[in-house]
């Protein structure tokens, strides 16, 4: 999606791999991923987030931590409401979501009869991620 | 201040009023209970369980919380990736619908504003005093059944992701400040190469690994 944007290509594996703090892709993707694990895991925040400063600068360094923030409160809304994954994304992630392992989340249960429906009908609802927040 | 840092005075100045469901008094406990699960001791040792359920135990109530409602904001502060359904309608069968999506709404918004001040490496904003007055108890006509654990808009939406706190309405509104500040901007949201100075492949892929860290399926 944005990666496909902006000419990169990314390695999925990596982003969801806890262990990995190097090289996605993505610009300064090795610090992103420092700040985000020491501030999720328990780290030295503080030293994460010079290194992060140094690479992209202060400004951005404050909305990754927005984001960091944001996605805190987004998945507790979307856990503690059990809402199902949207047919147009489950029917487009199938093998995504198998190879990265995200079915093992207790939260798929949610969505176990949107994956029934999915095979029955054509995909309906957001496939990319622009659609979610319209 | 920015925008970021105006919505999250803007928000915690919202949680110390009156809600919902919930008062003043009501939602300025969960900031506190939800800023406690980060070292409680039940709330770390289910955290560390195999399953949650494996772990005897439960969190007393309060003056202004019952022991239900303190489990709500406990778990969904340490350990939302493992909430499930029967647990959910267990809170909901004693707090109603509305309370327990409050409570989950309030939940997540002070954790926004306390993950935010953690990574920034900002000391812990006091928790604000509560304001007067009752709740509204509005409850609004277009909510019904659509899948999830609570009633929620049965309106066009994009995504269930977009009407997870619709059954709360003053709540949500906070929520979603919050959303378009830190994250969907708007009608920036659809361009994928926006010119913000964190690009939107960083920002995604600071959003997946957060969302992973934290055992999200949505």
């Amino acid at each position: 999606m944005s990666g496909e944007a902006n000419e990169l290509t990314i390695d999925l594996e990596a982003v969801l791999d806890r262990e990995h703090v190097g090289d996605v892709g993505i610009p300064a993707s090795a610090e992103l991923l420092a700040f985000t694990n020491a501030v999720e895991l328990g780290g030295d925040i503080d030293a994460a987030r010079a290194a992060l400063a140094d690479a992209i600068g202060d400004e951005a360094t404050l909305q990754a931590a927005a984001t960091i923030a944001i996605f805190n409160g987004l998945v507790r809304v979307a856990d503690g409401t059990g809402i199902r994954l949207d047919e147009g994304v489950f029917t487009a992630s199938v093998d995504e979501r198998e190879a990265l392992g995200i079915n093992r989340f207790a939260g798929a249960a949610s969505s176990a009869d949107v994956r029934a429906r999915a095979t029955e009908s054509e995909p309906s609802g957001p496939v990319v991620v622009a659609d979610l927040f319209g | 201040m920015n925008e970021i840092e105006e919505a999250q005075h803007d928000a915690g100045h919202e949680i110390a009023a009156a809600g919902d469901w919930l008062t003043g008094a009501e939602r300025v406990a969960v900031w506190r209970e939800a800023r406690d699960a980060r070292t409680n001791v039940l709330d770390q040792a289910r955290r560390t369980a195999i399953s949650p359920n494996a772990v005897d135990g439960e969190h007393p109530a309060t003056a202004e919380l019952s022991a239900p409602a303190m489990e709500v904001v406990h778990r969904t502060a340490s350990d939302p990736g493992r909430l499930t359904r029967r647990w959910a309608e267990e809170q909901i069968s004693v707090l109603g619908e509305e309370a327990y999506t409050e409570s989950v709404g309030v939940t997540a918004i002070v954790a926004v504003l306390d993950r935010f001040d953690r990574a920034m490496g900002r000391p812990e904003r006091p928790l604000p005093e509560p304001i007067g007055g009752e709740p509204s108890r509005v409850r609004p006509d277009d909510v019904g059944d659509v899948g999830a654990w609570v009633s929620q808009s049965t309106g066009p939406t994009r995504a269930n992701v977009s009407r997870t706190l619709s059954l709360v309405p003053t709540t949500n509104r906070t929520w979603r400040q919050l959303v378009d500040t830190h994250y969907s901007r708007g009608a920036e949201f659809m361009n994928m190469c926006w010119e913000f100075a964190l690009s939107r492949p960083q920002t995604e892929l600071v959003a997946a690994r957060t969302t992973a860290l934290n055992e999200c399926f949505y």
